[in-house]
């Protein structure tokens, strides 16, 4: 075993420029303008609140509550049962009963009724409030006027009675049905709704793909947030939108996909590794219980009752 | 692919029996992409219950030779065998040689991050025993008893992103135990742990070794390479092996240390101490 000693190479010699000190602040001490955050900042921030809610809505999931011990895939079809009696509902009492009973629904199942309240609302003036708006105005849906705005070739014009029950129905229509996908998201860790989705018959190659896409994201969301972070740190001043920004989205992009293709090889070559030839197999899911029918069959009755009980009611 | 039995009697009575290879490469070179070299004519013989260290600086070829040795990249020249059976694309395209391959060799990714991809941590464990074909309650059964082995049972139901580096670890090491494997691959097992993580790493693989399994693994691992491998395998710049010898051959020997770049002429460390012979545990 014998070994020659190559000659050492010389030691690299530090330029002049990086042994003398650079003024790094305004010798007058001035502070300078400050500026709002950069859109690539503001989105960069946006992914990782929304990586903080979805771990915490990882953490309700995991409260000791009613819906929390169902089975992911009695919530899925029994949500999208509601879901459907929902739709077949007409009038805005019955969908407000639907509502108060999602209510009832978190209140039991541990989750803070002013968040799921909350969480809810703030996503119905998005798909509501640009159609509605309209819709309310007599130009629209005609009716009895009830609060007039403008005169048009001798008409009153204005908020119709009408117009805004259509309004109310369709917003109470969406805030039940916000509910019951909120309930659902909340009570149940995102990889079991993904592998509940198989009851509903998506194959299952799919939900692999979407569940590897989905833990994978995160990863990449870590190494674009340590890319920005990186530039930020070796940035003076303000950031502008300019070309230079412009350049550093798309080499950020560029780097991005490189990251993830030599990731899916390695990610390909694990799972080859232990055993993977094309077919993927998977744990069954733990068997149906007596509360996840005793709670399937209380929400089918709910469901018909709503219908049933409206059908009689508007008769 | 029935070579579990890899000790033969020796034609003396008198010597230890001597252990048939259970991996052998010969002259075996490879390139990325045709054209930067990872390998440049590399030969190994593992026997089984060897815990053997690939040594050597960063780009040298350490992981390749792992890639190579699990069947997942093979090489532009030389042969690759496995239990008396060559590993090529084309071998490893029968199901049944696949199977028993892939049942006998584990391999232990770098980066975890690669090799945890279902959505929790059970999934993921049981992923290999299904894929070979484990009912589900066996693999179950198998799931719940690595939870408890690596202590882990507190992590069954997160999802990989929640996890630490550590936790990663261990769950990347379960994956491949699960699938009770003769012969286990590490790719620098202990890079990026803290110390008492790395001392648990150490530790199991010291008793997997104990208990027969064959350990080849890759590693910058200086401190704990004599309880890491009972023979090393240095790869050098050149990626070639420079020399093949026991640790504490090995760690005595500062300027091949030094060619290989595995210590700078400046490192203080005195990596083992001649005057005590039982430091390298050899």
């Amino acid at each position: 075993m014998t070994a020659t000693t190559p000659p050492t190479p010389p030691a690299a010699v530090a330029p002049d420029w990086l042994l003398n000190r650079e003024a790094a602040l305004c010798p007058c001490g001035c502070i300078g303008k400050r500026r709002k955050g950069s859109h690539i900042e503001k989105t960069l921030t946006g992914a990782a609140q929304l990586l903080r809610q979805v771990m915490f809505s990882e953490d309700t999931a995991a409260q000791p509550g009613m819906l929390q011990r169902l089975d992911a895939r009695v919530k899925l079809v029994t949500v999208s049962g509601l879901l459907v009696a929902g739709a077949f509902l007409h009038t805005i009492a019955a969908l407000l009963v639907l509502y108060a009973g999602t209510l009832m629904l978190a209140a039991c199942s541990g989750l803070p009724v002013g968040f799921f309240v909350k969480r809810v609302w703030l996503f119905v003036p998005i798909f509501t409030g640009i159609v509605l708006i309209p819709a309310t105005l007599s130009v629209i849906t005609g009716g009895e006027v009830i609060v007039p705005l403008w005169h048009w070739h001798g008409h009153v014009e204005g908020i119709t009675r009408q117009g805004v029950l259509s309004a109310l129905l369709v917003v109470c229509r969406v805030a039940s049905s916000i509910s019951l996908v909120v309930l659902l998201t909340l009570t149940t860790p995102w990889t079991r709704l993904l592998a509940a989705l198989r009851t509903l018959g998506v194959p299952r190659m799919f939900v692999l793909i979407v569940g590897m896409a989905y833990r994978y994201v995160f990863l990449l969301l870590g190494s674009v947030t340590d890319m920005y972070e990186a530039r930020k740190a070796r940035t003076v001043g303000a950031e502008k939108p300019d070309a230079a920004a412009r350049r550093f989205v798309f080499a950020a992009a560029g780097a991005l996909i490189g990251k993830s293709m030599a990731l899916s090889e390695e990610v390909h070559q694990a799972m080859v590794s232990r055993g993977y030839r094309g077919d993927a197999k998977v744990l069954a899911q733990r068997a149906v219980s007596r509360m996840d029918v005793v709670f399937a069959a209380a929400m089918a009755m709910f469901g018909a009752a709503l219908l049933i009980g409206e059908h009689f009611v508007v008769r | 692919m029935c070579a579990d039995d890899s000790v033969t009697s020796a034609p003396d009575r008198d010597s230890p029996p001597v252990k048939e290879p259970v991996l052998v490469c010969t002259d075996v070179a490879y390139r990325y992409l045709g054209r930067f070299t990872a390998l440049a004519g590399v030969s190994l013989a593992v026997a089984a219950g060897e815990k053997v260290a690939l040594l050597g600086a960063n780009g040298c070829g350490k992981s390749t030779l792992l890639k190579i040795l699990d069947g997942l990249i093979f090489p532009d020249r030389g042969s690759y065998t496995a239990f008396g059976q060559p590993i090529t694309e084309d071998t490893l395209d029968d199901e049944q040689m696949n199977r028993a391959f892939r049942s006998r060799v584990g391999f232990v990714f770098q980066n975890s991050d690669a090799q945890v991809f279902s959505p929790t941590v059970r999934d993921e464990i049981a992923f290999g025993p299904l894929q070979l074909g484990l009912d589900r309650t066996q693999a179950a059964r198998r799931v719940d008893d690595i939870l408890r082995l690596l202590a882990i049972e507190d992590l069954a139901d997160r999802a990989p992103f929640q996890l630490s580096g550590g936790q990663k670890k261990r769950v990347a090491i379960g994956t491949v135990l699960a699938m009770n494997p003769l012969l286990l691959l590490f790719d620098e097992p202990t890079a990026a742990l803290d110390p008492r993580t790395a001392e648990w790493l150490t530790e199991l693989i010291e008793d997997l070794a104990k208990a027969g399994k064959t350990i080849v693994l890759a590693t910058h691992n200086l401190d704990a390479l004599n309880r890491l491998a009972d023979r090393c395998l240095v790869l050098g710049e050149d990626h070639t092996v420079l020399v093949d010898g026991p640790p504490r051959d090995i760690l005595t020997d500062r300027d091949l240390l030094i060619e290989a770049n595995l210590i700078h002429p400046k490192t203080q460390l005195p990596v083992y101490d001649p005057s005590e012979p039982d430091s390298s545990g050899a």
